[in-house]
């Protein structure tokens, strides 16, 4: 069904970042907002999207945002970073989403959901490190991945799951030695993204604590905010719920203080 | 969402956080009417994945339970939560409890009557002493030994003692129990319950479909499980008269277990026993006694008087059939399949040694049945991707195997229903080698496709 060949064609596949999203990353890295601003807005698309991003319900501007700099402005140097992250992990989106019922713009919110509740997480363990904000960005290139591996066998997948509780990262662990979150892993040092950022996605999945504490605590965190937003009525519908297995032992200890950042009651 | 069913019991996995939003959108209407629809014995909601609920997150649950009910009879609840939850979900639903509630999902198999796993020491308490006695009664049913503490103190104290116990129930409530005529497979004995009163409605209740596609398939022993049973009236005794002497044809066994005859005429249990029915008082007198169960379950061959041949419209659904193999077993061992002969006649296999086989029937526009024939290799690489782990033990083999031809099964259900065609599937039977599927299936003319997978021979096998 899956083979490694199919696994590696696809990472094969995965473009490298284009020039201008290097720029821009390098010079946010740099701390230089203006310069990030200009390599930013020679790239349509990423424009396009960051204008999109900002003006969602969720992040709260009043008026429209439409300036890229602006933008960047307003987000300041982490937050533009972890945009223009989220922009890069749009680029392997696919143009028709067959295995969830996800569009563009249903893709776009989950970003910003996890995204705006991940700085709060943040802001709340005190930690303050650009690297690390962007870190959540990854982690949807795990629905991508499995939507690409999956959809042309969405039939035979739907009816092994019909007799066997079975995830989709467990399938592909099981069938080719190889998880979703491995595969992101490749993404991200395709990308050249931050080593600890591979580290913390791999410890979100929620099978593969890392052995540094710090990231592990991330890991955590991260582990239980993407099942917090995957039980959100939109990705319900869009099949999301039960992609990965949710690892209810492995977060017990933050769930207190996540209920409380994040106001359930 | 849709239920992931084994042994007659469907259970839901929801993850994550349950709110009324969140869980309006795990169960469409079609996902409800999908599980009325699914003739299980037993529908769970599994709570070990779901770190928040709430009641409105819960009643979307409780509505399909009581459509699932209504319809069915059949026992509903929630499983696998730990205390803090039991407490929080008697807390919501104190006076209006109408579901089960399972501390486990292993606890609640107990209830669900599936002889899987028999006779265990169960030591249970509840502070509500009509549960206790409840849960004590339905365990002893159900052929366990139940060993009730009367107070928390004695529960606490016998809990600890190690290995005293093969199941330790607490946190668990009885809701309605069900009624249904369930059908459950063990070994190769297919097992109906029937309870209260039988009577003329037993005509419509019992899947006789069901029951006479399970002779086609090879099923040989069927086993009535009565202990519930208060009497049995003429019309009742009418239906099992005919039903043997159908049952006859095939050289199938109809038993009946724990049946008394307090308070129904003894002239009518010669009357069955005139017409083939064998009676047992315990269940453990067939299923325990290996010997015993093995004759009357082997399979035999028919002596059925009007031989069935392959019809044009089955022929012309083979590829079909072939297809929905192929995909499955492909997707299970990660390996190609090539097409290596095609024939129709007598199922012929070449190497008998290592080999094991599974055969599903099906019934409705067209009825017929799949054999197929697996080298021990594919199945135990079928297994790895089910249960996670290589393994040698042949039991697990066949049952996963049982659970890959389901899969076979649903899919060739699917495919023939895209073109308007509509069939059930049988349970499916397994044969731990090439001769016990032999005697059923040797004198059947059909259609036989070689396949070869990694170099090992698999044979798929359609016929009437």
């Amino acid at each position: 069904m899956i083979t490694q060949e199919k696994i590696d064609a696809f990472i094969e596949k995965i473009p490298p970042s284009p020039k201008a999203l290097r720029e821009t990353i390098f010079a946010l890295n740099a701390g230089e907002l203006p310069k990030a601003a200009k390599a930013a807005k020679e790239d349509r698309a990423l424009s396009a999207y960051l204008k999109d991003l900002v003006n969602k319900p969720i992040y709260g501007f009043r008026s429209e945002v439409s300036d890229v700099a602006q933008i960047f402005g307003i987000l300041g140097v982490s937050r533009s970073q972890q945009a223009v992250y989220n922009y890069m992990i749009t680029l392997l989106s696919p143009a028709k989403w067959q295995l969830f019922k996800l569009n563009k713009n249903s893709f776009n919110d989950l970003q910003a959901e996890l995204s705006v509740a991940w700085q709060k997480i943040l802001q709340h363990l005190n930690i303050d490190d650009k690297e690390l904000e962007s870190a959540i960005s990854l982690l949807p290139a795990s629905i991508i991945v499995s939507e690409a591996l999956f959809c042309q066998k969405i039939n035979d997948v739907k009816l092994l799951r019909s007799v066997h509780n079975i995830d989709f990262n467990t399938i592909l662990q099981r069938l080719c030695e190889m998880d979703l979150f491995d595969i992101c892993e490749r993404i991200a040092q395709k990308w050249e993204m931050d080593a600890r950022i591979e580290q913390i996605i791999q410890a979100a999945s929620g099978v593969k604590p890392a052995e540094d504490a710090d990231i592990n605590k991330l890991g955590q965190w991260m582990h239980l905010l993407l099942f917090f937003t995957l039980s959100k009525a939109e990705f319900i519908e869009a099949g999301l719920n039960d992609f990965i297995d949710f690892q209810i032992e492995y977060v017990a200890d933050i769930y207190d203080e996540f209920a409380s950042v994040m106001e359930i009651e | 969402m849709r239920a992931v069913v084994k042994d007659g019991v469907g259970v839901f996995h929801p993850q994550g956080f349950l709110d009324g939003n969140s869980s309006a959108s795990l169960l469409s209407i079609e996902d409800i009417e999908a599980t009325i629809k699914l003739n299980a014995d037993m529908v769970l909601v599994s709570l070990k994945k779901v770190i928040f609920f709430n009641r409105n997150g819960l009643d979307t649950f409780v509505k399909l339970f009581q459509k699932v009910r209504a319809a069915n009879h059949i026992i509903v609840g929630f499983c696998d939560y730990d205390t803090k939850k039991y407490k929080t979900i008697m807390k919501f639903y104190n006076d209006e409890l109408m579901f089960s509630l399972f501390k486990t999902q292993e606890i609640a198999t107990l209830f669900a009557a599936s002889f899987k796993n028999q006779s265990k020491n169960v030591l249970l308490y509840s502070d509500d002493k009509s549960q206790r006695a409840a849960m004590a009664i339905e365990l002893h049913d159900n052929g366990h030994n139940p060993i009730v503490a009367q107070t928390q103190e004695e529960f606490d104290e016998k809990s600890k003692a190690d290995n005293a116990y093969d199941i330790i129930i607490d946190d668990t409530f009885l809701g309605q129990m069900g009624q249904k005529v369930a059908t459950r497979v063990t070994g190769n004995a297919i097992i109906y319950t029937v309870s209260s009163f039988l009577d003329a409605e037993i005509g419509n209740t019992f899947n006789i479909a069901y029951h006479n596609n399970s002779l086609n398939v090879g099923f040989r022993l069927f086993i009535f499980d009565a202990y519930k049973v208060v009497s049995m009236n003429v019309h009742a005794l009418n239906f099992f008269s005919k039903l043997a002497s159908s049952a006859a044809e095939y050289n199938a066994t109809i038993c009946f277990v724990g049946m008394t005859f307090e308070k129904t005429p003894l002239s009518f249990k010669e009357t069955l026993e005139d017409a083939g029915i064998m009676f047992f008082e315990q269940m453990d007198d067939i299923l325990g006694d290996k010997e015993l169960l093995e004759e009357l379950g082997a399979s035999s061959a028919a002596a059925i008087k009007s031989k069935r041949m392959l019809n044009k419209e089955i022929v012309t659904e083979i590829p079909n059939f072939i297809d929905a193999t192929v995909a499955t077993i492909e997707m299970m061992t990660n390996s190609q399949a090539l097409k290596e002969a095609v024939k129709m006649d007598k199922i012929e296999i070449e190497n008998k040694e290592n080999k094991i086989a599974s055969s599903i029937g099906f019934y409705g526009d067209i009825d017929g049945m799949v054999i197929l024939v697996f080298p021990q290799g594919i199945a135990k690489k079928a297994c790895e991707l089910l249960i996670g782990e290589s393994t040698d033990d042949k039991e697990l083999i066949l049952d996963t195997l049982a659970e890959l031809v389901n899969i076979v099964g649903g899919k060739v259900k699917t495919l023939l229903s895209d073109e308007g065609i509509h069939v059930d599937i049988t349970l499916p039977r397994t044969y731990p080698n090439v001769d016990s599927l032999l005697e059923i299936a040797q004198d059947k003319k059909g259609v036989q496709v070689d396949l070869n997978f990694n170099n090992d021979n698999f044979l798929f096998f359609l016929t009437r």
